[in-house]
């Protein structure tokens, strides 16, 4: 069984990955989901599957062959994280697609943005520095 | 001497406040500070003059060793009158300086500050301690050339000083680990010289202590920031720019020169740097035609001649550098005083409008012309002293000392003009033109220049006291062994006098045909054109461009670029460690048998179904089978979750599948259909098909060697067997969230209620979401309608009980809050989110609110009963099982569900 989930999950991975690698924005979203749910996978796996039970204890006895519960505790809020987090990429889209009217990835960052304004402005400033030290030779106060 | 840092440090912190108090009358009492220092250290003149030392120490980073170690020796004692005597002139100056500025207060603290590190610098033992009241003091500098921040010029000296002083202070930090280390103590007085010259690093030491000091005391070619640092208020100049920040450097070079002064060339380059820096500054000094600017450049010369006194530590060169230090921050300090007094008087500062002053301004003009004799070494003034050791220590050399003794009579003499332009051009003469009518400046404007100026003549003229109780001591903190100090104002008819006569000689021919000696320097304009700031400019340019190329190199801003990068990475790191390690891939042999689990027919199949459903979504166009597709492989995974007991984990993923093809449905349904496989090149596409199985790839493998190895530790059975003990509760799982890891949970918590949140802005609406009565058209069947309100609230009675239960049956917070929240998403679809709003009575995000509390709640009332924050407590009323961990439950609950509504309902409101 540890086999099997291991290949789904790289399975999961990888077609996680290849939709966060395509240009549409919905299919991003889909990714952030499925890559989710890869991962839960894969963290899940790497508990074991050893029990023959769910992890269940009584005040009387502790089964033998309980499954592991860390690994269940864990992916357990992380699903309801990864739910967090797929809502907010879900309206991350639905407000670029209102203000901007797209659904690329390589044109959100185009509309959005402007280019680095580091060099330029930075080139600017020095040689204003320049122009005014030209006119009043540093003059103090 | 830590009590004197902190008075200074604390009045620092009520500049602002009083000063917006009492204006310019706060000087007054925040010079008390600096003035009781100076009080301290003179009474602790008796002690140090016949050898001891005053220690003090507090621990401050014990773990390696580090204290905030204090030593007043000789050397420490001289910069510690100069700083708090000069600061209290200073302080009082200020106030009268900048009376009418807005931001005087804040120029106090800034000044405080810096005498408080300046202060710390000197006294420190610390090698470290040093180095933080070194940076210190260029954070306050930078902060004080900057003051006047709306002067683009100001801004730019105040950076470049920063940045250079700055940059020589990282090279310094490693210097002094290296001095700590090859020293092996982390104090100057504990050095260890023998150690540090015999040891490999010797020379890499010496170069970035050497770039440290250089920096911070504008020694060639770093010298360019300190002129510029004119830009800042004349008081910081006075203070800073020439009589303590830029002797930081200097004194950093004495106080290391007993240990560094060895035969490793030490002394060779400290004369050569020093005298280099000696001619530049007195060639550049003496074009000046700004007074202020005129005076940085003799710093720069001064700081090159006492650099370079250190260098040839002789007998007579040590003695010179002691005296010829406080001799120039006496007169220095009076001089720029009086340049700003005669600015703030006249409006200018330019030489060829000034003259005639003295009729004015009698009271400075008389403390101009002691600072300018003593400026020019003339007796019996103590700079007189001073130069005339200076050349004796200087001839003491050799034949280099000739050499160099030769250089320094020019550079002398050039400085003994500057000086005459200071005074007489400035207040003897004629009449200048001055753009507003001169007027004697108010008291504490002369007090200060007068006060020194007047200093510097009595020490000259009865030098056996500061022979005894100052100088005595501090030349002996330097040298690097015992050295026998006595002061002459007159020796006999020695080299050195002759060379003073001949200084003098050459000064006034300098001074009389200065306009002359103008056009000659004039001429090299070769030399000119190659001016450090056009340099500083062009390499902070490139840098600037540099840095941006490497930026937009790397942060280009395409996600998927990133995106492959990092996957390419990450799965050849796992690979190159698969291949390195040498794991057995399926090695069963490696294994203990019968560890692997067999495969059960749900499994299989909830694998199959999450891998289908998902590579289906990843082939699908249409929205509505891309939902479906999702849906199928979350459904899958569930499946396979319950199949290796995990029922919690199953269900929870069920829920959230449900509520995850809701909202995405939602909200695909304004979103027009999705375009096939993008059209971009067949080359891009095999790339991300490549990274996208080699990631694949990369993840599998990792989690089937993994999985190969046995389970480390036994964690888990520690959670099986006090489940019932420590969290009176049968389902561990839900034990482990609400009580063993608690507080993971709530941060946990937090992040799901912040990501509603966000979600919820960026949906817009705020306060005046869309608000319906409409439900959506596709519920619109009567029997649906009828059938709603009853289902609704079967689900959440259905949610509280496992809420209730689920500390020992299947359930729990998070399951509850997203089965509720699925009850109430059914209301909204049907009929709108008013009704749903309505029937919840309170708002989402007020149910959020309360959750956090409750959960917050639960680990204060642990806190309280006196255990850890979130220790779990237990009451049985009736034998009902009450703990704070229900109530920590109940808040995951609410968080969940209030997170959830909040989201639907600002959806539905954009959705209809």
């Amino acid at each position: 069984m540890e086999f099997l989930a291991a290949l789904t999950a790289g399975g999961l991975a990888g077609i996680g990955m290849w939709l966060l690698l395509d240009r549409n924005l919905i299919r991003v979203v889909l990714g952030v989901a499925i890559m989710g749910n890869a991962i839960n996978l894969g963290v899940l796996t790497a508990g074991r599957f050893a029990g023959e039970v769910a992890a269940f204890v009584t005040p009387a006895a502790v089964p033998p062959d309980a499954a592991n519960p860390l690994p269940q505790a864990l992916v357990l809020t992380a699903i309801v994280i990864g739910f967090g987090l797929f809502t907010f990429a879900l309206a991350v889209l639905q407000s670029v697609r209102e203000s901007h009217g797209i659904t690329t990835t390589d044109r959100v960052t185009e509309v959005t943005e402007e280019p680095a304004p580091d060099v330029e402005e930075v080139g600017l400033q020095v040689h204003q520095d320049d122009a005014d030290l030209h006119h009043d030779a540093g003059a103090p106060r | 001497m830590l009590t004197a840092l902190f008075a200074i440090a604390v009045s620092a912190l009520l500049a602002p406040a009083l000063s917006a108090r009492m204006d310019d009358r706060a000087g007054w009492f925040l010079a008390l500070a600096p003035l009781g220092a100076f009080a301290w250290f003179v009474s602790c003149i008796p002690t140090v003059a016949v050898g001891g030392v005053v220690t003090e120490s507090i621990a401050w980073v014990p773990a390696l060793g580090i204290d905030v170690a204090m030593r007043l020796d000789g050397l420490s004692l001289l910069f510690a009158l100069l700083i708090t005597g000069i600061g209290t002139l200073i302080v009082l100056y200020a106030g009268a300086y900048l009376s009418d500025h807005h931001h005087l207060g804040r120029f106090y603290a800034y000044l405080l500050v810096f005498m408080m590190a300046m202060l710390g610098l000197v006294l420190a033992d610390d090698l470290i301690a040093m180095f933080v009241f070194w940076e210190l003091t260029s954070v306050a500098s930078f902060l004080l050339i900057a003051f006047q921040h709306e002067k683009s010029v100001s801004r730019r000296a105040a950076l470049q000083a920063l940045l250079i002083t700055g940059g020589g202070g990282l090279a310094l930090l490693a210097g002094l680990v290296l001095l700590g280390i090859a020293g092996e103590a982390w104090r100057f007085s504990e050095l260890d010289v023998a150690a540090v010259e015999a040891h490999g690093l010797y020379y890499g030491i010496m170069v970035l202590v050497l770039i440290g000091c250089f920096t911070k005391s504008a020694q060639i070619p770093f010298h360019l920031w300190l002129p510029n640092a004119m830009n800042a208020p004349t008081p910081v100049s006075a203070y800073l720019h020439s009589a303590t920040m830029v002797k930081a450097g200097v004194y950093l070079l004495a106080r290391l020169n007993p240990v560094m002064g060895g035969e490793g060339g030490w002394s060779d380059v400290l004369v050569l740097v020093g005298a280099s820096t000696a001619v530049v500054g007195a060639v550049l000094a003496i074009r000046q035609t700004d007074l202020k600017r005129l005076l940085a450049y003799t710093t720069v010369t001064v700081l090159g001649q006492l650099t370079m006194l250190i260098g040839t530590n002789t007998t007579y060169g040590l003695q010179a550098f002691v005296l010829f230090l406080l001799a120039h921050s006496l007169y220095k300090g009076a001089l720029f005083m009086a340049v700003g007094a005669v600015d703030h008087a006249t409006g200018t500062r330019e030489l060829a409008k000034l003259g005639g002053l003295i009729r004015f301004m009698p009271l400075t003009g008389a403390a101009v012309a002691l600072a300018a004799f003593s400026n020019a070494g003339l007796p019996p003034f103590f700079g007189f002293i001073a130069k005339e050791f200076a050349y004796a220590g200087l001839i003491e050399m050799g034949v280099t000392g000739w050499i160099v003794t030769a250089v320094m009579v020019v550079t002398n003499a050039l400085l003994l003009a500057a000086a005459g332009l200071v005074f007489i051009r400035t207040f003897l003469g004629a009449r200048g033109h001055y753009p507003r009518e001169p007027h004697e400046v108010p008291m504490p404007m002369w007090l200060g220049p007068m006060l020194l100026a007047i200093g510097g003549f009595v020490l000259g003229a009865w030098h056996h006291w500061p022979e005894t109780w100052l100088i005595n001591a501090a030349v002996q903190a330097v040298a690097r062994g015992a050295v026998d100090v006595n002061l002459y104002l007159w020796g006999g008819v020695t080299p050195a006098v002759v060379a003073s006569l001949l200084t003098v000689g050459l000064g006034v021919l300098f001074y009389g045909f200065r306009h002359a000696v103008r056009r000659h320097i004039a001429r090299w304009r070769v030399f000119w054109g190659v001016s450090g700031d056009l340099i500083w400019d062009r390499l902070l340019k490139r840098l600037f461009r540099f840095a941006g190329m490497l930026a937009s190199g790397w942060q280009h801003g395409s996600l998927r670029l990133h995106l492959i990068l990092l996957g390419l990475v990450l799965s050849s790191t796992v690979f190159v460690g698969l291949g390195v390690g040498g794991e057995p891939l399926l090695g069963a042999g490696a294994h203990p048998a019968g560890a692997v689990s067999p495969l059960s027919l749900p499994g299989v199949v909830g694998c199959l179904l999450a891998l289908a459903g998902a590579g289906a979504a990843a082939v699908m166009r249409g929205r509505l089978a891309l939902v479906t597709a999702l849906g199928a492989s979350g459904l899958g995974l569930a499946l396979f979750f319950l199949a290796v007991n995990a029922p919690d984990v199953a269900t929870t993923q069920l829920m959230v599948e449900t509520l995850t093809v809701v909202f995405l449905a939602l909200v695909l349904r304004k979103l027009p259909s999705i375009p096939g496989a993008a059209p971009e090149g067949r080359g891009a596409r095999a790339t991300h098909l490549l990274v996208s199985v080699f990631f694949g790839a990369a993840v599998a493998l990792a989690l089937i060697v993994a999985v190969n190895l046995p389970l480390a530790g036994n964690i888990s059975e520690w959670y099986l067997q006090n489940s019932y003990p420590g969290g009176k509760g049968g389902n561990v799982v839900n034990v482990i969230l609400v009580d063993f890891r608690a507080f993971d949970t709530l941060g946990e918590i937090v992040v799901v209620a912040l990501a509603a949140l966000a979600a919820a802005t960026l949906l817009g609406g705020g306060e005046h979401t869309e608000m319906t009565r409409r439900g959506q058209p596709e519920f619109d069947s009567v029997l649906l309608r009828q059938a709603v309100r009853p289902l609704a609230g079967l689900l959440v009675l259905v949610s509280l009980v496992l809420l209730w239960r689920g500390h020992n049956l299947p359930g729990g917070g998070f399951i509850g809050g997203l089965v509720a929240a699925t009850g109430f998403i059914l209301v909204v679809l049907t009929f709108g989110n008013y009704p749903a709003r309505a029937l919840m009575r309170l708002r989402p995000t007020l149910l959020v609110g309360a959750g956090l509390s409750c959960a917050v709640g639960a680990g204060l009332l642990g806190l309280m009963a006196g255990e850890p924050f979130l220790t779990g407590l237990w009451i049985f009323p009736l034998g009902l099982p009450l703990g704070t961990p229900l109530l920590f439950d109940m808040g995951v609950f609410l968080t969940v569900f209030g997170s959830v509504m909040h989201m639907m309902q600002r959806i539905a409101g954009r959705a209809t």
